[in-house]
This record gives structure tokens, sequence and C-alpha cells, in this order.
């Protein structure tokens, strides 16, 4: 049941949103709005909708950034007093969305209300949805207090999970049903986006906001200028005239062209960009690095080794280099050679029992762990297993430090 | 003669060059005075560029497009004193087309040149601009060396940083797994094929609109530009007192090319091209992987940025940079040009060189990067050859402390200079940092024995900058 509703239902939620979302923008362009009702009565308007839309729109950015940008959320409330900050400016924008809702839907209660007869059920759906969304995430901030900080482990990791398209709800079903509601009437309100005038968030004219506060239409055109060279090869032999059988057929054939030039690049684009994107999924091997003997324990030695199906043009590029480093009689790790910075090779220096990055001067300590400069991680390791007496090192792919 | 004539005649007749293409070559252009010779860049940047397309295909004929070949057949090049020429033109090429595109974008940027009706030029141009950095970054890695095999991985690195695609992108960069077989040609394909065929595209749209808008007049202070008067206002400009581009203005052009070809082709022959690195095998760990001097300053900004900040610097550091090149006659496609009205525009050109100057003679010491080529103190430096003294002199030479410190000219410059770590700490100080370590420096707990330890610091305070003061010499009168 949880993998339905924290797994299932959310995709299911945003693909209907946006498959009949598109349907409804290509087939009902003109229902992308908000239907406004402000000419019908204003007063009640302002009051419902400047707070919901002003504390809708922070707390949600307020939402949506931790969850594109979590490493950087968390330095932000790494302390105390930011995450307080934080906490109390969410809780006093979702008291004002909850009076702004609150507003919006008293204006459409009474029963002589102009607002009321332009209501739609579904607005009432929609609106019921928002005002427990709103409550709920009031109620949350509240009762189960610094969210702020533990959305980072909960939710975070599982919208990041259902963005990267490998589920995981492990982080989330463990919370109190009181905060997973939240969460799923979060989805329920995306579910409702193409059926409910939510839609006009992406109609929002923010055009509005730079465009020129006064257009003004000019009578007739300004004369129109001499161009300095290029008039005398485009002046062209004086156009025919036209009758209006003739205008449909070269508009005909004009779409007619356009569509099969389309077709034709598709034809030969399609599959040229399918075998530059197309990379070989390379098998994992598993490469022989020698007898165990023959590394001593508490010692870091270079070991290299052959990719997992080599190129007959690879040359010396078809080998990868790794540090080995015997633990114990059985235990060996193999770090990547690549800098866990910008992947420059990493030395290791016995002496010392350091390994350290020549390109910016990241050093590592002997485990691997970050000792000094500006590598974000670790060293990378491969999987090392111990066969027959032998070192056996998995091919794995080159290490990349991801955000 | 004659018979040259007269092919030229009916060549002419059935081609009509002369009629189409004859007033574009000598259609008027503004007089532009005073600043005459500041139009001479773009031109000279299509010079270089062509430079680069008649050296390139030459190098392709006998370059080989494979991980494990490319490295030889490049020495094989470089073993003919002309391969060793075209290699050189084609290195010195790129940076005098980089420098050029450079002085040509400062050059509109500061003269407005990108406003009405020039917005597309400038878009184009930028495009261009952006093209030429790719193809400097790809030539840098087609050396193949072992410095350009290191680029591939850097440059998969930095890719990684992209949100939710990094590691597809970083892989895709690679095209594979590991930089491997595969990783060259996709490089080579780019360099060769894909960018200069975008150049072409691009340039045929920036020359056209050059023609089509005409060539932006010198701006003047307090003459700003007025998108419905402009076009009628530059026209009659051109017929008040244009001059015709070909020859009166474009001797400077060719002028001025004819100097970019020959500095050139003098740097090519003198200075020659620049050497093979070791070979691009990944199992030879100790390489210094740095970029060319067009990415140095790239390469110490990087460094220099505090490290909670670089997750964002390399993506939206370009991601930025191009947004500006978009902004720029978007937000300011009309009004004044003269750059003495438009005073921000010098700030952030100024602000600009001085700060890609600085980063780049910073990125050419790369104080950041360890010495790890660092010789262990001579005698001479340390004092003594035996005792604690010497003792610690070998433990801070063993221990890697060099690579970073330097103590009287010796060792790197990462940390602290030493040299006179005795006047301004404690043993017991300079214990506890060896100890706890710092931001960039490792902690050494656990590394070092107590004997190793207490001679390493029996050394560190014999370091005096300054010698003991020998007793003064009294001048007894004569």
């Amino acid at each position: 049941m949880q993998d339905f509703f924290f797994i299932a239902f959310p995709y299911i939620a945003l693909t209907l949103a946006v498959c009949v979302g598109l349907y409804r923008y290509f087939s009902h362009r003109f229902t992308y709005s908000s239907l406004s009702s402000q000419l019908l009565e204003k007063r009640q308007l302002f009051w419902g909708s400047v707070p919901w839309h002003y504390g809708i729109t922070l707390i949600l950015i307020a939402h949506l950034l931790p969850w594109i940008f979590p490493g950087a959320a968390r330095t932000v409330l790494g302390n105390q007093t930011r995450l307080a900050v934080l906490e109390l400016t969410g809780i006093a924008l979702g008291l004002y969305c909850v009076f702004g809702i609150a507003a919006l839907i008293t204006r459409r209660l009474p029963n002589d209300s102009r607002a009321r007869a332009v209501t739609s059920p579904m607005d009432w759906i929609l609106l019921l949805v928002l005002a427990y969304q709103v409550l709920s995430g009031v109620g949350i901030a509240l009762f189960e207090r610094w969210g702020a900080a533990w959305y980072l482990s909960t939710a975070v990791p599982w919208l990041r999970s259902l963005a990267s398209l490998r589920p995981d709800a492990a982080t989330v079903t463990g919370l109190p049903v009181f905060i997973q509601s939240h969460f799923i009437s979060g989805f329920v309100v995306i579910l409702l986006f193409p059926f409910t005038r939510l839609v006009h968030v992406f109609a929002i004219p923010l055009e509005y906001l730079w465009r020129p506060y006064q257009v003004v239409i000019w009578n007739r055109d300004p004369q129109l200028p001499q161009l300095p060279v290029l008039h005398q090869i485009a002046a062209s032999p004086r156009p025919i005239p036209l009758n209006p059988s003739e205008v449909q057929r070269r508009q005909l054939l004009t779409r007619l062209g356009v569509l099969v030039g389309g077709i034709s690049a598709a034809i030969v684009g399609i599959p040229s960009l399918a075998f530059l994107l197309g990379l070989r999924k390379v098998p994992e091997v598993w490469r022989s690095l020698g007898a165990a003997d023959s590394f001593q324990i508490g010692q870091t030695v270079e070991v290299s080794f052959l990719d997992s199906t080599p190129l007959p043009w690879s040359g010396v590029t078809a080998k990868t280099a790794a540090w080995l480093r015997r633990e114990g009689p059985e235990q060996f790790v193999a770090f990547s050679i690549n800098c866990t910075h910008l992947g420059c090779p990493v030395r290791w220096l016995p002496n010392a029992n350091l390994f350290m990055c020549p390109c910016h001067g990241g050093v590592f300590y002997k485990d691997g762990t970050v000792a000094s400069g500006p590598p974000p991680k670790p060293l990378a390791t491969y999987p090392v297993r111990l066969r027959d007496g032998m070192v056996e090192i998995l091919t794995t792919p080159l290490p990349i430090t991801t955000v | 003669m004659r018979a040259l004539k007269q092919i030229w005649r009916w060549f002419d007749e059935i081609t009509g060059f002369s009629k189409s293409l004859g007033p574009v070559l000598t259609h008027p252009v503004p007089r532009a005075r005073k600043s005459r010779w500041f139009y001479v860049f773009g031109s000279a940047t299509l010079t270089a560029f062509l430079i680069q397309v008649v050296t390139g295909i030459a190098l392709s004929s006998a370059y080989v497009t494979g991980s494990g070949q490319a490295y030889d057949s490049l020495r094989f090049i470089n073993s003919f004193p002309i391969g060793r020429i075209v290699r050189g033109i084609h290195y010195f090429g790129a940076s005098a087309m980089i420098i050029l595109i450079g002085l040509h974008t400062i050059r509109v940027y500061l003269m407005g040149a990108y406003k009405y009706p020039r917005q597309m030029n400038w878009f184009t141009g930028a495009g261009l601009l952006l093209f030429t950095l790719l193809m400097a970054f790809t030539g840098q890695l087609l050396r193949w060396d072992q410095i350009g095999f290191w680029t591939a991985v850097v440059a998969a690195e930095q890719a990684g940083r992209a949100p939710l695609i990094g590691n597809w992108l970083g892989h895709f960069i690679l095209a594979g797994n590991t930089a491997g077989g595969a990783t060259l040609s996709r490089f080579f394909a780019a360099h060769v094929f894909f960018i200069p065929a975008m150049i072409f595209l691009f340039l045929a749209v920036h020359l056209y609109l050059v023609v089509f808008n005409g060539i932006s007049e010198p701006p003047k202070a307090g003459r700003p530009v007025d998108p419905r008067t402009y076009r009628g206002w530059y026209h009659a400009l051109l017929e008040r007192e244009g001059i015709p581009f070909w020859p009166q203005a474009a001797w400077r052009d060719l002028l001025f090319g004819t100097i970019v070809v020959l500095s050139v082709f003098l740097l090519a022959l003198v200075v020659g091209p620049p050497e093979l690195g070791k070979p691009p095998d990944p199992t030879i760990v100790s390489a210094s992987p740095r970029p060319d001097w067009y990415f140095m300053w790239y390469f110490a900004l990087l460094s220099l940025i505090p490290k909670w900040s670089e997750r964002w610097v390399i993506i939206l550091g370009p991601l930025l940079f191009g947004l500006f090149l978009i902004l720029v006659p978007i937000l300011g496609g009309r009004g004044e040009r003269s750059p003495l009205r438009r005073p921000w525009s010098i700030v952030i050109i100024a602000s600009v060189i001085v700060m890609v100057a600085h980063y780049w003679a910073v990125g050419i010491r790369a104080p950041w990067s360890p010495r790890l080529d660092a010789p262990p103190l001579p005698v001479a430096v340390v004092g003594v050859t035996i005792g604690p003294i010497a003792d610690g002199a070998r433990v801070f030479y063993d221990k890697g402390c060099e690579y970073c410190h330097t103590v009287s000219g010796y060792g790197g410059i990462r940390g602290p200079d030493l040299s006179g770590a005795g006047d301004r700490m404690s043993p017991a100080q300079m214990a506890t940092r060896i100890f706890s370590g710092a931001e960039n420096m490792p902690s050494y707990r656990g590394e070092l024995t107590a004997g190793e330890l207490n001679s390493l610091l029996a050394f560190l305070a014999s370091r005096h900058r300054v010698q003991p003061p020998k007793p003064p010499v009294l001048h007894t009168p004569e």
C-alpha cells in the first residue's frame, strides 16, 4: 500500500497532469486561464487572492529549493538560528495562506454570491484540497517541528528518487500518517492540475513584468529606410499577381515542403543522433591483479588492469590504474586514482602515508578519506575480491563526482 | 594577360559575380576617423580562422584518430621540420584567434555596436566566440599526450557537476566507461567536423549581416540609437560621407591581417609548436595536468574560489556568461552607444580584463599545486649533517611537508613559508598544527613517531629568517 501511495500514485498523478495538460492545451487552449471572477465582486477577492498567491508562491519555492539543492539547504539549515528564522517565516507565510484560502472559500459561500454562481464542482474540490494542503502544512510546522530540517532526509531523497526514475520510498514510509497525508494530498493537487483552473499557473502573463507600460500604435508605417547594399540583390522582379486559389495552392505547397523536409531530416538525423548518444553498455568483468602474496600487508602500490572490452585501437589507453592497499591477510582495498575534485591522478606518498593530487593540492589519508584541500568526497574504490590466491578487481566505470 | 582577361570576362558573364558581389565589396561604409584602427579585429579573427582551416586540413592528413596511435602520429609529424612548422602555425594561429576574437568582442561591446539593428550580428558573434573557445579546448585535447588525456577526464568531471544528468553527461563526453579507445574519436569529430561546420554557418550569417546592416559608425556621446529613425539616418550618413569598403577601408584589414599571418608564422618558426608530453598512458600516475594558456585563468579561478561555491561555479559560471551575452543586446538594444555614456560597460570590461589577467598570472604560478618534484633540502640550507636538526630535515622531506611548504627557497608554496618558522612559533604551537591539520593541510596524528616529531620540531625551531645578530664592530679612531 505504501508503494502505491508513494511510488505508483505520484507517477500516475504526474503522467496524467502532463498528458491531460498537453491535451487540454492543444485542444481547448482558451481554457488555460483562471476564469477570473474579479468583475463580479472585487473587495473580497483582494483579501483572498493576494495573501494566497504571495504566500503560496514563496512556500512553493521554499519546498522546491532544498529539493533541487539539498547540499546548500543542509548548509543553510546547519545553524540553529537560521533554522528557527526559516521555520518562523514558514509558519507566518502558511498562516497568511490559510487566511487567504479561507477568504477565497467564504466569498463563494453565500447563496446570493455572484461568485458562487460561477463556481463549478471542480472548483470546490480544488479549494478543499488546497485548504487541506495548507492546513496540514501549518499543522506539521506547529506540531512536528523543524520540518525544514527533517524534510531534507525524508521527503527530499524520496522526491529525488522519483525524479531520477529510481523510486525509493524507504525514507518516507515510516513517517506519521499525518505527515504522509500532506505528501499525498500534494500529489493530488498535481493530479488536479489539468482538470481545474490551476492550469492558469502556466498561463501567467509574465511578460507584463518587462513589457513597456504603454504601446504606441502608429497609424502609418514609419518610412522604410533604404538598405545599404543588398537591396540591389534583393530587388527581385515584380511579384506575380495571384488569384485566391493560387494563394491556397502555394500555402499547401509550402506546408508540404516543410513537412517532407522535416521527415527527411528526421530520417537522417535521428539515427545519427542515436549513434552519437548510443553509449555501449560495457560489461563489468573481474581482472586479475596478481597473486595475493605479492602484496605486502600495510602497503599501497599502483596496479594496472585492462578495461573490460578494450578496443583494438585503444593502445595504452585501454589500461586503467588503481592504488591497491593490502590491509590484512584477506583484506584488500583498491582506490581509484582519480581525485574526486576534478579527476586528476592522485599520487601515493609512501613515507607520509598520504595521497596527494598535483592539480589543486587535494590530500587523502591512506584509507581514502579527505585530509585537506578541495576534494568533496573520499577517493572512490573498486570492488576487489580474493579468488584462488589471486587478487581480482571489477572494472567499474571511471568515477565521476556528481552534485 | 589578354587571355586571362578574356577568361575572366567569360567567367563573369556567366556567373554575374561583378554585378552581384561587386557592390558588396565596394559598398559604402562610414568614415571611422580616429577609431578606424579599432575596426580591424573582426577581419583579423577571420584571417586567423582561415589559417586554422588550412593548417588543420594539412595536419589531419597525417594525424591518426586512434587513442593508441594519435600520440605516435604526432611524434611522426614532429619529426619533420615542416611538420613542426605547420603544427606551430596551427598552435599560434589558435592563440591569435582567441586573442583577436576577444579584442573584437570588447570593441563591439564598448562601442555599443550590438544595438539596433545589429542584435543578430551580436548573437551570431557570441556563438562564434563560444565555438572558438570549444575549438581551443578540444584542440588542446587532440595533442593526446598525457595532458591531453587528462584534459578529457577533467572535462568529464566538470560536466559531471551538472545536476541530474551529470554522470550521464560525463560518460557521454568520454564515450564510454573510461577514457579510452572511443574518447579521442569523439573529440576529433567535434574539433574537425562539428564545431568548424557550426563556425562556417555562423560566420556566413555574421558576414551577411555585416553587409545587410552596414558596419556600425563610430559612436558619439549624445547620439542615441532610435530604432524608428536609425536606418534612415544611417543611410543618409552613408550618402553624405560614406567611403567604399574596398579599397578605402579594407586596406587596413588587409595590412593588419598580413601582420597577423606574419607574426604567427614567425612565432611558429622561432618558438615552435608546444612540445609533446609523456604518452597518454593512464597508468603513468606522475602527471600534472595543466591547461594551455587560454584556459589558465579558468584553472586558477576554479582553484581559488571558496570550496562550497565550486559546484555552483562549474556549471552556473559558463551558463551565466552565456546568459550575459544573450541579454546584452536584448536589454540594451537602443539608446546611447558611446562608452562615455555607458560607464558600466567600461567597468565591466575593466573588471574582466583585470580578473583574467590576475587569475592568469596566478595560474602560471599555481600556488595551490604541491611541488611533487621538490628535491630534498641541501646541506647548505639545513646547516648540519647529523643530529636532530638533520633528521628533522629528512622527516620534513619524507612526510611530504616540503611539497607544500618552502624553506629557504626550496619546496612548494601552497602552505606558509617556513623559512622563519622558529621566529614566530613555539614548538608546542607547531606540534598542535602538525597534529590537528587545517583546511588545506592534512593531520599528521598517528603518522609521526615521537622521535620523528621531536627532530621535526628541532628542525623547524632552527629556521630563522634573520641570522642571530653579530656583535657590533666598534670603529676605532685611527
